[in-house]
């Protein structure tokens, strides 16, 4: 069987798979583990090592999984020490995570769940029907090139937040910028264009869906993940068969992908299998005006410019009106210092002890974070924030208790503080000496920010798709509001 | 792509507690025999590498318990599986009228779609005790047995010295190979934009 496509993935990522088997010492030490293998017990996928080699392991996962299925039982979540190991059934094809992360179920399950659309994006669900034919089918001839796809979404798990947050983040661009790019795509989209979307790295510039057509943040994600995972996009315009899980499991669309310049790219997605020229003409259409109206130019300026800094944080509401890329904030409030963190800390970090925060728009599916300023300087650091925005974000969705409004959390590391609203939600992260009064202070003022910027941080309304409500209607809470 | 064009094969390995069965996978894999019986729970999992006309195929050997107290696990364990090989003990008669057991249970469970040609192998182990004295089922009782059943391949092996191990392995890989042959173009929908606008639920799902 083969996959009918024009393919030409590199396959260095096998390079990376030295031969690993489940006895060797190096792939037990992994912290980490993905697993996919069929119903049979047939590996599929493995994050670490040969999938071959560990023909065995995987057939144990199916004996644990399948042993508990005979019972009439299903097996979630075994604990074993630090380690945790997590299961998922989508009917024939079995995903596993062995983590000792100490990551919460909820946050790999959902990582799981990626996982397997991810694998649906390349060959929809209608890989089930092989199954069913034939219990024996071997997946992994249909999968062949796409081991990187799967590791890129896998290292994403520790580094973006829209992976958790099932929400996607926008470029930072005046708003004129964006206007312009939505309406060139809008005049693709009305030619027949499923959906258009302008992105920049994982970043949204502007997107597009014809009517009524809507595209959910999750396969927004994995859209892009494969896109910027498999090289063979960077160097020629392509025409690949893909599918959107959240928009329709069971069928392709077809994705002409083609990048503007080194991180731009855009992507048109179409029903028909041989609009390949015309997706092509409507390129073209699209880079000549991105192209006049400066639209690349200003999106690498962004690019290097970086979106809202916490150094930045206007003083108090209405005191100015706000442009994120002119980065025209004052020079930070470096009155808040502790001995401990001397060193790291020189007078940099936002007011009253800021030091990160993500911001989550639920109308708009769009999220916010702020730069990575001082201290959390070191790739350990971020990581290490963002495992801890995870969890906060775990537990304040905990099923059952859940959701929370607010949470303010003192620990060895931070002081968080959650704030949860109809219309959106806040994580904000603070030196662990931070005062709550002021904390709680800064956090509206944070959120005024937001709005004051909205119009260069978010993309608002361009599209007929996105039923939001006009955000100059939603009566931003007072500080008072937030009461701990 | 095609340097990764590796075929898996699930062979499942059934007969009765005590035939050789994990004896005779030992064998195989590592070139080793012990006399000592330790006995098989739920089931052991090994592979290994074949070469077989220029390709190179993994064999997931699933060397199963014998004891009764396991045959529950089995749609679990049949399911997908590529080849069957049936083992009995040349010197236990009921070993080998279980055999008819053994294979009926594994079609029931595994439900292949071509139940008629799915492929099995017949071992008859432990030729090498007593140098053939103690043996009460004799080649021509086995041979027919297997002839009746469509022609099940044959082979009389001993874990213990090695004796047709390889030979038998190796029939073992090409039965489960054309077995798993047949090529198809794997071709899913093509959405129908008529039908395309699918409400949707909106924001987290957690």
């Amino acid at each position: 069987m083969r996959r009918p496509s024009n393919f030409a993935f590199s396959t260095y990522d096998s390079f990376i798979n030295e031969v690993q088997d489940d006895a060797s010492i190096s792939w037990r030490k992994r912290k980490k583990h993905f697993f996919i293998l069929s119903h049979s017990g047939k590996p599929i996928y493995s994050r670490y090592g040969d999938e071959h080699k560990l023909a065995g392991f995987s057939a144990t996962l199916q004996a644990i999984i399948s042993f508990v299925e005979n019972g009439g039982d299903r097996v979630n979540l075994i604990r074993a020490g630090k380690h945790q190991v997590v299961f998922l059934v989508k009917g024939p094809i079995y995903l596993v995570c062995i983590s000792c992360t100490e990551e919460p179920y909820m946050s790999l399950r959902g990582q799981l769940e990626l996982l397997y659309n991810q694998m649906i994006l390349i060959l929809t669900r209608s890989v089930n029907r092989c199954f069913e034919k034939n219990a024996k089918f071997d997946m992994t001839p249909l999968l062949g090139g796409t081991d990187v796809v799967f590791s890129s979404l896998i290292h994403s798990f520790s580094w973006n937040p829209a992976t958790f947050l099932h929400a996607y983040t926008c470029l930072p661009l005046a708003y004129a910028i964006r206007q312009s790019s939505g309406a060139i795509l809008q005049d693709v989209a009305d030619s027949g264009v499923l959906f258009a979307i302008l992105m920049c790295k994982h970043k949204v510039i502007s997107l597009v869906g014809a009517q009524k057509a809507s595209l959910h943040p999750d396969d927004m994600l994995l859209l892009s993940n494969f896109v910027m995972s498999s090289e063979s996009f960077r160097t020629s315009e392509s025409f690949s068969p893909i599918c959107l899980p959240r928009f329709n499991p069971m069928a392709f669309l077809y994705a002409y992908v083609h990048y503007l310049d080194g991180d731009t790219y855009l992507t048109l997605l179409t029903t028909s299998s041989d609009a390949f020229y015309h997706l092509k003409d409507c390129r073209i259409r699209v880079e000549n005006v991105l192209l006049k109206s400066n639209v690349l130019g200003e999106v690498q300026r962004s690019m290097v410019d970086g979106g809202m800094r916490i150094e930045d944080l206007p003083d108090d509401r209405g005191s100015r009106s706000g442009a994120v890329s002119s980065h025209l904030g004052q020079p930070g409030h470096a009155t808040y210092s502790s001995e401990r963190f001397d060193e790291a800390f020189l007078g940099v970090g936002g007011p009253a002890g800021l030091w990160h925060f993500i911001y989550r728009s639920i109308s708009l599916d769009q999220y916010v974070s702020s730069e990575f300023s001082s201290p959390i300087n070191s790739r350990r650091q971020q990581k290490r924030l963002y495992r801890s925005y995870q969890k906060i974000y775990a537990s304040m969705h905990e099923e059952g208790i859940g959701p929370h409004k607010t949470l303010f959390k003192r620990d060895d590391n931070y002081v968080l503080l959650c704030w949860v609203t109809p219309d959106f939600e806040l994580y904000a992260v603070f030196d662990p000496l931070a005062d709550k009064a002021l904390a709680i202070k800064t956090c509206n003022r944070v959120c005024q920010w937001i709005k004051d910027v909205e119009n260069e941080i978010f993309l608002l309304g361009a599209s007929p798709f996105s039923w939001w409500t006009d955000p100059g209607n939603t009566p931003l809470p007072e500080f008072a509001e937030i009461s701990l | 792509m095609p340097s990764r064009r590796r075929t898996l094969l699930k062979v499942i390995i059934l007969g009765d507690s005590g035939v050789g069965k994990t004896s005779l996978m030992n064998q195989y894999v590592n070139k080793k025999f012990s006399n000592q019986y330790k006995a098989t729970i739920g089931a052991d999992f090994l592979t290994k590498e074949v070469q077989f006309e220029d390709r190179l195929f993994t064999l997931q050997i699933w060397d199963t318990a014998g004891q009764e107290r396991f045959q529950s696990l089995g749609v679990a364990f049949y399911r997908g599986a590529d080849c069957c090989v049936l083992v009995y003990d040349v010197n236990s008669m009921k070993s080998f009228e279980n055999l008819n057991n053994w294979r009926e249970e594994f079609l029931i469970q595994a439900s292949p779609s071509d139940p008629e040609n799915f492929p099995f192998v017949v071992l008859g182990n432990k030729v090498d005790i007593d140098g053939g004295n103690s043996r009460v089922v004799s080649e021509k009782k086995a041979r027919a047995w297997c002839a009746s059943k469509g022609n099940i391949p044959y082979f009389e092996t001993s874990a213990k010295e090695g004796t047709n191990v390889e030979e038998a392995f190796q029939c073992i890989a090409k039965n489960a190979l054309k077995s798993g042959e047949e090529e198809e173009i794997y071709l899913p929908d093509t959405l129908d934009v008529g039908a395309s606008s699918q409400p949707r639920t909106s924001g987290c799902e957690c």
